[in-house]
């Protein structure tokens, strides 16, 4: 206690050696020109700001050294400024306890935010600071690869820390046992699936069981838009696409077809997801269908495949979609409506030294994830693997977000229950899209 | 003796601090979910008043049924298995007198652990290739007995519930143990010298003697059933399918994962009203079969 | 006395296929915090290829564990004898004391609660923590914790109390104790292996509790054992052996604090017992 209030004494005296000195030169820029003069003098004064962040486990150290930086630089910026860093599990974080702050307006003024549904509710509850003005001050107006999912009604309300694309990770000495070669149809794929099988390997390794039917839907939705193009989920909650539509239908009679052959793992609805991970980087199975963000647990220490991994996009099936990657950047910070004025000052300050070419350099170098950001030429550090992911976003034709981005919460969860459903043979495709098509218009019915 | 028991100030010291902590933090909460059940509510906007409709909307929601069935499955569990499997372990623990701390240090420890710790262990128990229960199954010869567990809807829920079953029949069968050490010596004695020894001694002597604590059991095992909620959760989400979604887990996800918090609390009003019919029923039952003190 | 061989073997041989099937899966938290993902998902139950200790040296070279496990011990016991002491209190008045109608209502209150699902309380409560200034403080989870143990353990302890005959404080009246005399002098006393039970099924329900844990405190220096286990569990990058090394360094103390109470169950009551 003493030792803070003391670190405290001591902030403030260097704020006021700087305040001083500041009127002294006359006005300096960015922040200063910013601050009305009546709120001058509270600069100056200690304050404190909550900065939720959900970096708390062993494998985001180096994430969260990236933010303590930060913080510590924005913080010799901004007089007087003192964060509080509240790291919180994700899903405690996003389900719980950011929710009841949103409900009661008590949310902190920095926090980890997730783009979707969840910013277009506490846009539309005014909770969430439009950061339009801010971006073009800082001058990051156009430097970010997609802010789709944090955009509501033309303003950003939350800027994406780093984003993920999805594809096919294949191990390649299998694929060499097996004289496969890596497919770029989707008939391709399938001849090299039936080799791999013939030589008693596990095609694809995949853990869709419990509560992880949204592995699964990965793949559904790649082979979705693959098909009817990246059109066909933007359409579904206005009802001007079906999932009744051939390109929906056709993907469950592919994938029910995967299933039937065994090429999908047989144990499937028996894995949960970082079993079905493990499947691959144990070298049982010679692919994966999974996000950029498997990166790390298949290049860890103990991964046999870790030297002998590749990944390709989704192979092309003569659709609408063909050259369309999934990829999304949702997971970044938002802030707070309800501001003081020199809370803002710290916001912009964390803005502009957070949202960084050399920081999101760093992300992809020390963290393999995809940057947020464009224009990174050279990185020092990156592993093959995620360089690779790197040229396969490069060489597609366009990103498009997971389906959920555009569809109610219900239904997501309902094609999470049929996919497993059809995973296990217990439903036709086309009941399938039909009981699809159903919980769709109920939704809609409901308009939420 | 009706002085020192009708002594008002002493009542009020020993029920008033109790009373007001558990109302604050238990009763408060409860009666706010109670007027959300009333409302169409996203946790963030302002609730919208909608009468019944949470409540007829579950009533007719399959899902929900679907889980109701579950949760029977789970009571049915412990009345008819669990309780009696409590009841069976605690006497033979009582009647030995060599490695009786082991054993109880052993049988209790399932319940130390965390419900997520649990069902980390269980799902190596029942994972499809290299799980314990399908390596044993091959290597006893009952290859065609061997299940993908928990990606089974036929399986997966009792592969839950016998999990469950592990985690706390411990906790159960040392409180009744407790119950049975805490049975005065005399009385004990004064039964053998009448020749009671054995299962006759624990039929006739123990079992009444210790009816009130196998009465708690009984209701804390049921009324837990009857909430279950993170051993699901945590293993299994209610998957594959929704066949083992429970009504909490239900609840639970219409709240946090729909923001359907309006539809969540009429759920769990509903959860509160059938745990209630149930308990109900099984004072009713305590109460028949022979004296009890209330 | 029964000298039969046969009924003296058989009640170990019941017990030991039990405890076998309590222990085995529990060997599995012991092998595989001794192995790297990759050995684990091979063979999971088998033993390591060798005695490898990385996984706890990496637990506790994190340098808040001790800090959250001493939380969690701080948090648990003070919750705990709370508690223990209301609800004794609460459980002697209801079992003893002559006000029928008042003493239905009040247990009537109390059976509320094993109705109602917790997870639907998290919201409201988390709100009402915030409001009373509680939130971030150890008075955040004590005072809940405390609470939520209070109707389990007045069932429980009512129930033992019901089996108690009167004549004991009849006696203590004789002797002219108060009402609070015999509470503290014949109640609690006979009590004790109650008492040690439900002081053991509380602090373990206080140590493993996570939801409150995670909602109600937002500092590092704060934080509880279940909280701090769960930085070892990445969805995206599962690292199990430490996931299970972390297991077992949170589960050792209470094992370790059981096994010492768990002799205050029985003794006093056993001893010199010709039972048999």
């Amino acid at each position: 206690m003493k030792k803070q209030s003391l670190l405290l004494a001591i902030t403030a005296l260097v704020a006021l050696a700087g305040c001083s000195e500041k009127n002294a030169e006359t006005t300096e820029k960015a922040i200063a020109s910013s601050t009305t003069e009546v709120s001058k003098p509270a600069s100056s004064d200690p304050f404190k700001m909550v900065l939720r962040h959900i970096h708390i486990r062993e494998t985001a150290l180096p994430t969260l050294k990236l933010l303590e930086e930060v913080v510590q630089k924005t913080e010799e910026e901004v007089p007087g400024l003192k964060f509080t860093l509240d790291g919180v599990e994700d899903t405690v974080n996003r389900n719980v306890k950011l929710k009841a702050e949103m409900a009661s307006g008590t949310q902190p003024p920095i926090f980890s935010l997730f783009g979707g549904a969840d910013t277009q509710n506490y846009s539309k509850a005014g909770r969430l600071l439009a950061l339009n003005d801010i971006m073009a001050e800082v001058g990051i107006q156009d430097s970010f690869f997609d802010l789709r999912e944090f955009t509501v009604d033309g303003k950003i309300y939350g800027l994406p820390e780093s984003g993920y694309i999805e594809g096919f990770f294949y191990n390649k000495k299998l694929f060499a046992d097996a004289g496969v070669e890596v497919p770029t149809t989707w008939d391709d794929l399938l001849v090299a699936m039936e080799k791999l099988k013939a030589k008693g390997i596990t095609p694809l390794a995949m853990g869709a069981g419990g509560g992880d039917g949204w592995v699964a839907n990965m793949l559904v939705n790649n082979l979705m838009i693959a098909l009817g193009g990246p059109s066909l989920q933007e359409g579904f909650a206005s009802g001007a696409t079906k999932w009744t539509d051939p390109a929906v239908v056709e993907t469950f009679k592919r994938v029910a077809d995967l299933v039937d052959k065994k090429y999908i793992d047989p144990n499937v609805l028996g894995l949960a997801f970082a079993e079905g991970q493990a499947t691959f980087y144990t070298g049982k199975a010679a692919m994966l269908f999974d996000g950029s963000w498997a990166v790390n647990a298949i290049i860890g220490d103990t991964s046999v495949v870790k030297d002998s991994t590749g990944f390709f996009r989704f192979p092309d099936v003569d659709g609408a979609g063909d050259g369309y990657i999934n990829g999304g950047w949702s997971n970044g910070y938002g802030f707070s409506a309800d501001l003081k004025d020199n809370e803002l000052q710290a916001v912009k300050a964390f803005i502009k030294n957070f949202y960084t070419l050399d920081n999101q350099a760093r992300i992809l170098g020390e963290t393999n994830q995809i940057p947020a950001m464009k224009g990174i030429t050279e990185v020092k550090g990156a592993s093959e693997l995620i360089t690779m992911i790197g040229k396969q976003q490069g060489s597609a034709k366009g990103a498009y977000p997971a389906f959920d981005a555009f569809v109610q919460t219900s239904v997501k969860v309902e094609l999470e229950t049929i996919v497993q459903e059809l995973l296990g043979g217990k439903i036709k495709p086309e009941a399938a899209a039909e009981r699809m098509q159903k919980a769709q218009e109920s939704a809609n019915a409901e308009g939420k | 003796m009706s002085k020192i028991y009708k002594n008002y100030t002493a009542y009020f010291i020993f029920v008033v601090p109790a009373l007001l902590l558990y109302i604050t933090f238990y009763l408060i909460p409860l009666f706010n979910s109670l007027r959300y059940s009333f409302t169409d509510w996203n946790g963030i906007n302002d609730p919208v008043y909608t009468g019944f409709g949470n409540f007829a909307k579950a009533l007719a929601d399959e899902k929900f049924w679907v889980a109701f069935k579950n949760n029977a499955y789970f009571v049915g569990f412990s009345v008819f298995i669990q309780v009696p499997l409590i009841i069976f372990i605690s006497i033979i623990v009582s009647g030995v007198k060599r490695f009786l701390g082991f054993y109880k240090l052993t049988v209790f420890l399932p319940s130390i652990l965390s419900t997520a710790s649990v069902s980390i262990i269980w799902k190596f128990i029942y994972a499809p290739e290299a799980g314990l229960l399908n390596q044993v199954l091959r290597t006893i010869g009952l290859d065609s007995w061997v299940k993908i567990w928990l990606g089974d809807e036929a399986y997966a829920i009792f592969a839950v519930l016998v999990t469950n079953g592990w985690q706390w029949t411990g906790f159960y069968i040392v409180l009744i143990l407790a119950a049975i050490f805490a049975i005065s010596k005399e009385v004990l004695e004064a039964g053998e010298i009448d020749g009671a020894t054995g299962w006759t001694k624990a039929r006739l002597l123990t079992i009444p003697l210790i009816r009130p604590v196998i009465g708690v059991t009984l209701l804390l095992s049921v009324t837990g059933a009857m909430k279950a909620l993170d051993i699901v959760l945590i293993m299994t989400k209610g998957g594959p399918f929704g066949s083992t979604e429970l009504m909490a887990t239900y609840m639970y996800k219409q709240a946090y994962s729909m923001n359907d918090f309006g539809y969540a609390n009429a759920i769990a009003i509903v959860i509160t009203l059938f745990t209630a019919l149930v308990t109900l029923g099984l004072q009713f039952f305590n109460n028949r079969s022979k004296e009890d003190a209330y | 006395m029964n000298n039969k061989p046969k009924r003296r073997i058989l009640p170990h041989v019941i017990l030991m296929a039990y405890v076998l099937s309590v222990l085995y899966p529990l060997w599995f938290v012991v092998v595989s915090s001794m192995k790297n993902n990759t050995e684990m998902f091979n063979d999971p139950w088998g033993l390591p290829p060798s005695w490898n200790l990385t996984n706890y040296a990496s637990v506790l070279s994190n340098s808040l564990v001790i800090r959250n496990f001493m939380n969690s011990m701080f948090i648990g016991l003070i919750a705990t004898v709370t508690t223990i002491l209301l609800s004794t209190a609460i459980a002697y008045a209801l079992t003893r004391m002559k006000f029928k109608s008042l003493n239905r209502i009040v247990y009537g209150l109390l059976l509320l609660s094993l109705l109602i699902p917790p997870a639907s309380l998290l919201i409201p409560l988390y709100t009402m923590i915030q409001e009373l200034g509680l939130y971030n403080t150890y008075f955040a989870l004590i005072i809940p914790y405390a609470a939520f143990g209070i109707p389990l353990t007045v069932f429980v302890v009512s129930a033992f109390l019901k089996s108690i005959p009167l004549e004991l404080e009849e006696a203590g009246v004789m002797d002219g104790l108060t009402t609070y005399g015999i509470l503290l002098r014949v109640i609690i006393p006979l009590t004790m292996p109650t008492l040690v039970t439900v002081f053991i099924l509380n602090f373990i329900n206080n140590w493993n509790e996570y939801i409150m844990a995670s909602l109600f405190l937002s500092s590092q220096e704060l934080r509880t054992m279940p909280v701090a286990v769960v930085a070892f569990a990445d969805k995206f990058n599962m690292n199990y052996g430490a996931l299970t090394a972390s297991i077992a360094i949170s589960i050792f103390p209470v094992i370790l604090m059981y096994s010492f109470f768990q002799k205050s169950i029985i003794e006093g009551v056993t001893a010199g017992s010709v039972k048999g």
